[in-house]
């Protein structure tokens, strides 16, 4: 074996109790398993990341596939003082995204808003989670790609403005103003399910009467 | 602000976010406590909150686990090219990517596979090196040291830029103690224009797997490119790794890997982060290790 001497010193056991930046650098000295290791680790949180921006289970795991290819390639461009989960989203939203912006997705106009607003919906109200879910993929598809990033990352994924905003690599107001722009969107396409489950929930009766009124 | 003016949604959205100066906030709350049209918007935009937020994350499906595994393998042996301990798909080899014709007068102890890298002695005559100093640490390191002052001054460098250069093979005289006879040929062919061109030096360094973790600026970074291309097959393999990475080399040397005839390139991989990207690969451009990443300065 000509193979460097530390190439395979680690164990499957102590490589799962390492951080991420360990295996990282394991996977830079030529340790290969630690990046699969990285992989296992993360790649439920970085498909849903992808199938949410890109509503579309094809093209988000093509995008998944390129993003951890690319971030094996350039390991070595992780800066420490970012998280590895961050460096990772971060390679992920923008192969989403450069995966949009090649189909250049057209924005929305507003008429085409208040088509699908007053669209009926044949859904009844024991419409399944699965429904939901499609109906918000779809809705989010309408939106300009950056706004659908931001939204997917603090409203569906949970992220903290803050975190988003360090994925996304832009400032945190700028964040804010995306989702709140997206989210402006969202109302009128949206506004059918408005008597399903979740939003429901959150809108009062009263509500309900005056938008109608 | 009264009733028959509303916000709309952006503002509210907005207004919701914490993005509306003082005095704008102030007016749309204002207008809030006497419009519920609006502050159904308002509730409205929440919801949209609620009803993202409710969305199920679902896990990544298996298969597209399993292919992102093979395509992550898959990279894996493209960068480790060939590695002969690794016994990967051998990695084609062009036509016109074969090895040059080994120089007439090898002696009989030489190396079974072609000798490409030749040296020419005093006398103007091509000799191969022979890789007669192979793992032995101390001299290694000997080795290692003196050639640092000799690259600078002797170093055999040469600017590769075109094709069909056939100028001659690089100087030292037999295999015996190669870091004292380098001799810098003179520069005879012109890089073809459009072309990148590169670096190359023939130090005939003896490099170790640690070495090659870099700093690789004092082995074949010192000297300034200058020289030409003497060699057209490694022009075509240096050309072929340079468009796989997509990007020219930093610089090439035709030296030894733990004892075994090898050319070393060097890539920037991130000049900002001062990490190279090394490719090792023997006379016949199959990679001898894999693929690595090294400091430069």
């Amino acid at each position: 074996m000509n193979s460097p001497p530390d190439n395979r010193t680690a164990t499957s056991r102590t490589r799962t109790a390492l951080s991420d930046a360990d295996l990282l650098n394991r996977h830079l000295n030529g340790d290969r398993y630690a990046f699969s290791e990285l992989v296992r680790r993360h790649r439920d949180r970085m498909w849903a990341v992808a199938l949410r921006t890109l509503g579309d289970p094809d093209e988000a795991a093509d995008a998944v596939q390129d993003a951890f290819v690319s971030a094996y390639r350039k390991a070595h461009s992780f800066r420490g003082e970012a998280a590895v989960t961050t460096w990772l989203h971060r390679i992920v939203v923008n192969a989403c995204l450069d995966r949009l912006r090649r189909k250049t997705v057209r924005p929305v106009t507003d008429d085409e808003l208040m088509e699908v607003a007053e669209r009926e919906s044949p859904v009844t109200d024991q419409a399944a989670e699965r429904d939901i879910s499609m109906e918000v993929t779809g809705a989010l598809r309408l939106l300009p790609a950056e706004q659908r990033a931001a939204l997917v990352l603090v409203d569906m994924l949970g992220y903290s403005v803050e975190d988003a905003a360090a994925v996304l690599g832009i400032p945190v107001g700028t964040v804010k103003s995306r989702c709140a722009r997206g989210r402006a969107k969202l109302v009128p396409i949206l506004a059918h399910l408005r008597n399903r489950s979740g939003f429901a929930r959150v809108s009062s009766a009263k509500g309900a009467e005056l938008r109608d009124g | 602000m009264t009733g028959d003016t509303h916000y709309d949604l952006e503002v509210l959205a907005e207004l919701a976010e914490g993005l509306l100066d003082e005095a704008t906030a102030d007016q749309v709350r204002e207008h809030l406590a006497v419009c519920d049209s609006c502050g159904e918007n308002l509730a409205d935009l929440a919801a949209v909150r609620e009803l993202l937020a409710s969305v199920p994350v679902p896990a990544m499906p298996l298969g597209v686990a399993k292919r992102i595994d093979q395509a992550l393998a898959a990279e894996a042996e493209r960068l480790t090219l060939g590695a002969p301990w690794e016994e990967i798909t051998p990695e084609p080899v062009p036509a016109d990517d074969r090895p040059a014709p080994a120089p007439a007068e090898a002696p009989a102890d030489a190396p079974a596979e072609p000798v490409r890298l030749g040296v020419v002695a005093e006398d103007g005559t091509v000799v191969p090196v022979q890789p007669k100093k192979r793992a032995r640490s101390s001299a290694r390191r000997r080795f290692s040291a003196r050639r640092w002052a000799l690259t600078a001054a002797a170093a055999a460098a040469v600017v590769m830029g075109g094709t069909g250069v056939t100028a001659g093979l690089l100087a030292a005289e037999g295999g015996g103690s190669p870091e004292q006879t380098y001799v810098a040929s003179e520069p005879t062919g012109t890089a073809t224009a459009g072309q990148p061109s590169y670096t190359v030096y023939a130090s005939g360094h003896n490099y170790t797997s640690e070495e090659l973790r870099g700093p690789l600026l004092g082995y074949f970074g010192v000297a300034p490119g200058s020289g030409t291309a003497d060699d057209e097959s490694l022009d075509t393999c240096v050309r072929r790794y340079a468009e796989l990475l997509d990007r020219p080399p930093i610089g090439v040397d035709k030296a030894f890997y733990n004892g075994n005839e090898a050319t070393i390139m060097a890539f920037w991989e991130d000049a900002s982060l001062n990490a190279v990207r090394v490719v090792v690969v023997d006379a016949n451009c199959k990679s001898l290790r894999p693929q690595s990443l090294a400091s430069w300065k």
